[in-house]
């Protein structure tokens, strides 16, 4: 009698069990599944893009496999990629971005740095203040925020203006369509995204570490370059990434503040969709951008970590 | 084991032409409406081990990082070696301080970490190499100098944080509770190694700290500091045996206090009749004291005797009740609980093995002591 009553008391609780049992799965495999549709898959399509082949057709390009006399046949159209390294445009496109981004970056962790020093220095509702102040551009749209540059930089903007009715200048200083116009656009958009790791990892410094240095005699700047800097690293490589990521790639700053030579993969890749319709070349594009990437971030990961563990 | 002051020293503070290392004058520091530390006027000899006691917030930190210079005094000035230290940074003052926290370097390995003093005072590459490798040597950590802070126990920290502070051979060392991260026993073997070290160098050595038995172990004199304030500085003998007032008494060892009036008060001897304690108290020393007047009696459990006999005397014994006994291997504590309520604490040595009757649990006993067995505290 007794074991069936143990049986009959233990039966509502399979459910939760279960879920003890497979919470684990369950936590880990949601986020999973959502990276596999949302991420996985996407990017398998534009992979098999990449490698078909241009057709006036709808969509424009080849299907992979075709049936003929009984055989399953796989074509891999490896020439867009050959393309690429063919046609000077793409080599010189990517080698711009690259070096719109790396100089960007460089501006970024110059203006961010001091800024995230005295955020991190600051103490209470000053610190409070000034991280709003970081963030709050984005509560306005990007793209608004890039038309109002326009109307700071442009021929007759407030730049200009102001100059001019100063006496500084007599005649208006070209700043839009010009590289120059594109870094101030990279720059400001994405210098929160440096500040904030930045700003992470300097507000935990030990502040006794700093008092340690300069017990031992180390003036202010002697300890900021030998005690500080050092120990921000991870702070400066994070913010890094996260600006010279997506700079890599940006498309609506290049497009509306920079000139027609600056030609950045961003654009490069809209053109080749929209206006050339040449689906299979942009997708290569793409796939060339995402190597480019990921290779250097995964050493970058691979060297923090042996950092850490050293 | 105090400290046993080499020949050429002495005791410079016992002395009136002695001119003092340090020299701090009125010195207030205030955070907002608060001071930290209130008026306080010290002098340290050199080569003194003096170390600064007090509880948590009594301000003795924070006259030690306005030594090394972290902080500017409110008020007042600090002279050390007869230089004023008002406006000169901490890089530039000839003080090296141990933190609680050590606060190593954690980006640099250990020989790194010794080898920053010297570094910034650009010496040479040879000497510094030569400098550091006896330094570890003395605190015995050669064959550690590849090791990052983090790859190193509690102790050895502690040893590296001692080398990076003596490096420079600063003349003044401040130390922030140096012991206060390491278990009793590697404790107890430290300060036995600081004194060594602090006798071989012949640094002047100022120690913070909240440990009353770590005081009285290391120090030439101590300093006891309350609410920013210096309560007494003296030699350990004569803060834990002459107390200046009731919060020194009470802080340092364990003490009885009986409050009590002044019956008599004559040159040469003083009664006191207490209610706390159920009976008259006998001082055979004058005391500066008017008759009637409030004042207390500090005797410390040591010094009291316990016996079931009612002894042969008419002041200083009362009668109590045994209310709790613990046997500590070496000594045991009484709790007595007399007629008026208050509970006395009281140690003996335990001399004789085997005692036969112990005094025990509800026991009724007599407590005495002697004229000059306590301490008549009159704040």
């Amino acid at each position: 009698m007794s074991e069936t009553a143990q049986q009959d008391r233990v039966r509502p609780w399979r459910l939760a069990d279960w879920f003890v049992r497979h919470g684990r799965t369950l936590v880990i495999g949601l986020p999973m599944l959502w990276l596999v549709i949302f991420f996985l898959a996407p990017f398998f399509v534009v992979f098999k893009i990449s490698v078909s082949e241009l057709a006036i057709a709808r969509p424009p390009y080849l299907p992979l496999t075709s049936w003929e006399d009984g055989k399953l046949i796989l074509t891999l159209n490896l020439g867009n990629f050959q393309y690429l390294i063919e046609d000077s445009l793409y080599v010189s496109s990517y080698l711009t971005s690259i070096r719109i981004a790396f100089f960007s970056t460089i501006f970024a962790l110059l203006l961010g740095y001091p800024m995230a020093y005295v955020i991190a220095r600051s103490t209470g509702h000053r610190r409070n203040l000034l991280l709003m102040l970081v963030m709050l551009p984005f509560w306005t749209s990007f793209l608004l925020r890039v038309y109002a540059w326009i109307g700071i930089l442009k021929a007759n903007g407030v730049i200009n203006n102001f100059l001019m009715w100063t006496g500084v200048i007599d005649s208006p200083i070209v700043m839009m369509q010009t590289d120059f116009a594109t870094y101030v656009g990279i720059v400001y958009t994405y210098l929160p995204f440096m500040i904030l790791p930045l700003y992470a990892n300097l507000a935990k410094l030990d502040t006794t570490l700093l008092e340690a240095s300069s017990d031992l005699g180390a003036r202010p700047l002697t300890t900021f370059l030998t005690i500080t800097l050092p120990l921000s690293i991870p702070g400066i490589v994070a913010g890094s990434m996260l600006v010279f990521i997506p700079a890599i790639g940006e498309f609506v700053v290049p497009t509306l503040l920079g000139g027609p030579d600056t030609l950045m993969i961003g654009r490069v890749l809209w053109s080749e969709f929209f206006n050339n319709r040449d689906w299979p070349v942009a997708s290569a594009v793409a796939m060339a951008m995402l190597v480019l990437l990921v290779l250097p971030v995964m050493w970058l990961r691979r060297a923090q970590s042996q950092q850490e563990a050293g | 084991m105090t400290s046993k002051p080499s020949p050429a020293h002495d005791y410079p503070w016992q002395s009136d032409s002695a001119k003092p290392f340090i020299r701090i004058r009125d010195v207030t520091k205030k955070f907002g409406p608060v001071a930290a530390v209130d008026n306080v006027s010290l002098d340290i000899y050199k080569g003194e081990l003096f170390c600064l006691l007090g509880g948590s917030g009594s301000g003795k930190s924070t006259l030690l990082r306005m030594l090394a210079g972290f902080e500017e005094p409110t008020a007042g000035s600090i002279e050390i070696d007869g230089q004023d230290m008002a406006h000169v940074p901490a890089y530039e003052r000839p003080t090296n301080m141990m933190f609680q926290s050590y606060a190593l370097f954690p980006h640099m390995s250990v020989e790194r970490n010794v080898a920053y003093g010297l570094h910034r005072d650009n010496v040479a590459k040879g000497e510094i190499r030569q400098r550091v490798s006896d330094m570890l040597e003395l605190v015995q950590l050669s064959g550690y100098e590849r090791r990052k802070p983090n790859q190193l126990s509690g102790g050895q920290r502690q040893r590296v944080a001692l080398a990076r502070a003596l490096i420079k051979r600063p003349k003044l060392l401040l130390l922030d509770e140096p012991l206060g991260a390491l278990d009793k026993k590697l404790r107890e073997e430290t300060q036995f190694e600081l004194v060594i070290i602090q006798e071989t160098l012949g640094v002047t050595f100022i120690v913070v700290t909240h440990d009353q038995e770590e005081a009285m172990t290391l120090s030439t004199r101590i300093g006891v500091m309350n609410n920013g304030k210096i309560e007494q500085v003296g030699e350990p003998r004569e803060i834990y045996e002459f107390p200046g007032n009731r919060f020194v008494a009470d802080f340092i060892g364990s003490v009885n206090m009986f409050e009590g009036v002044v019956t008599e008060n004559e040159a040469d001897f003083v009664r006191i009749r207490s209610k706390d304690a159920d009976c008259d108290i006998y001082v055979s020393h004058g005391v500066g004291c008017a008759p009637n007047q409030k004042l207390w009696y500090a005797l410390r459990p040591e010094k009291m005797e316990i016996s079931r006999e009612r002894p042969d005397q008419k002041e200083n014994f009362f009668e109590g009740n045994v209310e709790d006994i613990a046997y500590m291997g070496n000594q045991s504590a009484y709790r007595i609980r007399l007629k008026s309520g208050k509970i006395v604490r009281l140690t003996r040595t335990n001399r004789d093995r085997g005692e036969e009757t112990p005094i025990t649990w509800d026991e009724t006993v007599f407590v005495s002591w002697g004229p000059s067995a306590g301490v008549v505290l009159i704040a």
